[in-house]
């Protein structure tokens, strides 16, 4: 090939070039528009996704004659997000500006009705709050419940001691367990006729025991059962921290006779901080999503609803699919401005360190 | 060419065409014909599909495969509706809970059955020939109208599941003489003429601690004398406590009269309230379970099977379990009389009870070859032989020449309630709203059940909820 070092120049826009983008861009617009207007939405949503798919293929062709290799080379994981993730999420959204439901063939536009309705509907928007409120609340305790006690574990494990391993594995084994297996074995656990909590508790206090009959029990329960799923997981990204402090650095601090409370704090808190970070990130995010647990141990009851179990019963269960979509676009726009606030925070506290 | 080879020509690709299109789901030559069923997993389905299996041929001589999709339980509602709404249009026939009409109806996927009906004059006799509270139930959209949707695959009632070696001990029926003044009931028939108060009597009489004495030897756990659903998930505590709202004089929504019967005024009637609290009051003679609000049937039935209650209310379609030895510790214990009922002030007793129970319906995208076939296959599914087999298997019928037949009462001990049982069956809320109305009712009961609020503002936040859900629906006028 003679063209190896010079790129062929872009088409002019009217030329009709499978390279030429600006003008694929043109046409697919042209006719989304026409095939909106003139088609029903079962067909010109088909037809828009070609055209969707014309302005792509132009763009890749165009990519691949101007050797922008490195755009090719993301391109495919771009497709896979575009298609996976951003255009169900724009979907979602243009449906939230409308009253539709899934199993009804009808569509309406409704503007801002349905948030307007999920923010003050005397019914609708109290049980709304009441699910962030307890969801906050299960953020809190079983993010705090399982930072601690991983941290603790990882600080026991991070030791050697005999039959360390086969500890390790018991401990880490809740954590690969399906979430349904370990709801349903808490379900025994906890039932007052069947479980061994209340045969024990039972047997010391000599009256029944109903753990999950208040809202106290159910949230401890709950956070209890998650706790004990994920603390392993915190355990690990924190023990991947403490092995990594150099030994020398502990050696030096004994020579120097440093306290084991500051050996701790100016040795090893700044080699695992950024870990526990992660672990604190990904676990919020996660207990953010609670829903299957609840599902399992209470269906919502006792005040123990959280935002994901309820728009599953809105969206998924009621068919209130518009609705829905606009219960998670407030949710999703209260996450993002938490993360970031969150990462702000995180920041600039190493920087201040 | 011809204009009319070309006709032939055109006919042939057509035909051809069509036959690809038919045989999207059935494969191979335009005889076999595949219908796709989703059910949930249970015995009333596994025993159709068996049946089915081994016994079933069909008259066309095509052909005919029933695939069904089991579905657990838990999940049936969630996969049924996520299938139907996705549009993926994958099943033929569908197994539906009665109160899923007007929601699948309305959402243009359930098929009007009229014309199948009116077509076949032997169909339409077998059909008329099913008792109308399990066919106003399971057929008719909106409810009661001339409107026929869905066959019955299992109808269901609630009954009263008893242990003979409890209430029929000699020690424990003269203590219960002794304490009440009334005779502990121990046969079918007593069982039949208990009202709720003497459910209570019995709940608070074998209300015992481990180690107390309890049909002559000593508990080997705390025992309890009734159960009942009373749990948040699904319908598990409104199936219960609308039969106890209708016994007493009140009423639910009534959908027969839309758009002038209201829900504010209805639902919280003073009726209503007293029967509710009447409900609530017998949960504390219950496994403490109930207390958690997630004594759903499924929970009430594996206490009973377990050997903790004396009487357990529940559908009759969890009952196989209980009499096979494998699963349950009293298989050989039973007896069984109709749920309880309240006595009327003329001295007759008042038994309405919620009805159980599904139909199958067909599904709008199923083709003419397989609606001729399925219909085909319903008309030998209610045939008089094939429902006699299905209930002597542990079925049910709610065909009238089979459950009169004298034989019908031998197959299970239940059986003795079932007819009677029938003319005292109401459904609720056919409507498109039913997942609403039904979430929040739920709701409210379980705040009530597990002693969060008292029966009367939990009946004024239902009546709330409905009357505002319903006038946006434009139901209530």
């Amino acid at each position: 090939m003679s063209s190896t070092t010079a790129t062929a120049a872009p088409p002019a826009l009217m030329t009709l070039a499978p390279d030429n983008w600006k003008l694929a861009i043109l046409v697919g617009l042209a006719v989304s528009v026409i095939a909106a207007i003139t088609f029903p939405a079962s067909v010109s949503f088909w037809i828009v996704g070609a055209m969707a798919a014309l302005v792509a293929a132009a763009f890749v062709v165009n990519a691949f004659r101007r050797k922008y290799y490195g755009g090719l080379l993301v391109a495919p994981a771009i497709a896979v997000l575009f298609v996976m993730n951003i255009f169900p999420l724009l979907w979602s959204l243009g449906l939230s500006f409308f009253a539709y439901q899934s199993n009804n063939q009808s569509i309406r536009f409704v503007g801002l009705n349905n948030y307007i309705k999920a923010l003050t509907n005397d019914l609708a928007a109290e049980a709304n709050w009441n699910a962030l409120v307890n969801t906050a609340m299960f953020v809190v305790f079983t993010v705090a419940a399982q930072m601690v006690v991983g941290f603790l574990l990882a600080l026991l494990f991070a030791k050697q001691f005999p039959l360390r391993k086969y500890l390790l594995i018991l401990v880490l084994t809740p954590m690969m367990l399906s979430v349904v297996a370990s709801g349903v074995f808490f379900t025994y656990y906890y039932d007052p006729t069947f479980g061994i909590l209340s045969y024990i508790m039972g047997n010391i206090t000599g009256e029944q025991f109903i753990l999950m009959d208040n809202k106290l029990g159910a949230v401890a329960g709950i956070v209890f059962a998650d706790a004990w799923m994920w603390s392993p997981f915190v355990m690990l990204l924190v023990l991947a921290g403490l092995v990594s402090v150099p030994k020398y650095l502990y050696e030096a601090a004994a020579i120097d006779r440093v306290s084991g409370w500051r050996q701790f704090w100016t040795i090893t808190f700044p080699y695992i901080r950024g870990l526990l970070m992660l672990a604190l990130l990904f676990r919020t995010i996660e207990a953010f999503k609670l829903a299957d647990l609840v599902i399992l141990l209470t269906k919502g009851g006792n005040d123990t609803m959280t935002i994901s179990y309820h728009l599953i019963r809105i969206a998924n269960e009621q068919n209130k699919t518009s609705e829905g979509a606009a219960i998670s676009y407030l949710m999703l726009f209260m996450v993002i401005v938490l993360t970031n606030l969150y990462l702000y925070l995180a920041n600039r506290r190493s920087h201040g360190a | 060419m011809t204009v009319m080879t070309k006709m032939k020509g055109f006919a042939t690709a057509a035909g051809f065409a069509a036959t690809l299109m038919v045989g999207g789901a059935s494969i191979a030559s335009a005889e076999d014909v595949v219908l796709t069923m989703a059910v949930p997993d249970w015995p009333p389905t596994r025993i159709m599909k068996k049946f089915f299996d081994e016994q079933y041929k069909p008259a066309s001589g095509n052909k005919v495969t029933l695939d069904v999709d089991f579905i657990p339980w838990p999940d049936f509602y969630t996969r049924v509706n996520a299938s139907l709404t996705s549009g993926e249009k994958k099943y033929n026939f569908i197994v539906s809970d009665s109160q899923w009409l007007g929601a699948f109806v309305e959402g243009g996927y359930f098929r009007k059955i009229n014309d199948l009906l009116e077509a076949d004059p032997a169909f339409m006799e077998t059909f008329k020939s099913i008792h109308p509270n399990p066919l106003n139930a399971y057929s008719t959209y909106p409810h009661k109208s001339e409107n026929y949707y869905g066959f019955p695959q299992f109808p269901d009632v609630l009954v009263n599941f008893a242990r003979k070696d409890i209430i029929c001990h000699d020690e424990e029926q003269k203590n219960f003489q002794a304490k009440y003044n009334k005779k502990l009931p121990c046969t079918g028939e007593e069982l039949d003429a208990m009202t709720w108060d003497d459910f209570k009597n019995v709940g608070e009489f074998f209300q015992r601690k481990k180690g107390d004495m309890l049909a002559g030897a000593p508990a080997e756990d705390d025992f309890y004398g009734i159960a009942y659903q009373a749990g948040k998930g699904y319908d598990f505590s409104s199936m219960q406590i609308n039969g106890f709202i209708w016994q007493m004089g009140g009423n639910t929504w009534d959908e027969t009269q839309i758009p002038n019967g209201q829900a504010e005024g209805v639902v919280n009637s003073p009726e209503a309230v007293a029967a509710l609290e009447k409900y609530l009051s017998l949960i504390q003679y219950m496994p403490p379970v109930a207390k958690t609000g997630t004594m759903d049937i499924f929970k009430s039935d594996e206490l009973f099977r377990e050997g903790k209650v004396a009487m357990n209310i529940n559908w009759i379609g969890l009952g196989e379990a209980s009499l096979d030895p494998n699963s349950s510790k009293v298989s050989d214990k039973l007896v069984f009389g109709q749920m309880p009922g309240t006595m009327g002030a003329d001295g007759k007793m008042i038994r309405w009870s919620n009805i159980g129970g599904q139909p199958f319906v067909l599904t709008t995208w199923t083709t003419d070859a397989q609606i001729k076939e399925a219909v085909e296959f319903v008309k030998w599914w209610l045939s008089s032989e094939i429902q006699h087999q299905f209930a002597a298997g542990g079925g049910q019928s709610a065909v009238k020449s089979v459950y009169e037949d004298p034989k019908y009462v031998t197959y299970r001990p239940w059986n003795r309630a079932w007819a009677p049982q029938l003319d005292w069956q109401k459904d609720v809320w056919h409507v498109p709203q039913f997942f609403e109305l039904l979430t929040q009712q739920q709701d409210q009961f379980d705040l009530a059940i597990t002693g969060k609020q008292d029966a009367k503002t939990t009946l004024d936040n239902v009546a709330k909820f409905q009357q505002n859900l319903l006038t946006e629906a434009g139901l209530i006028q």
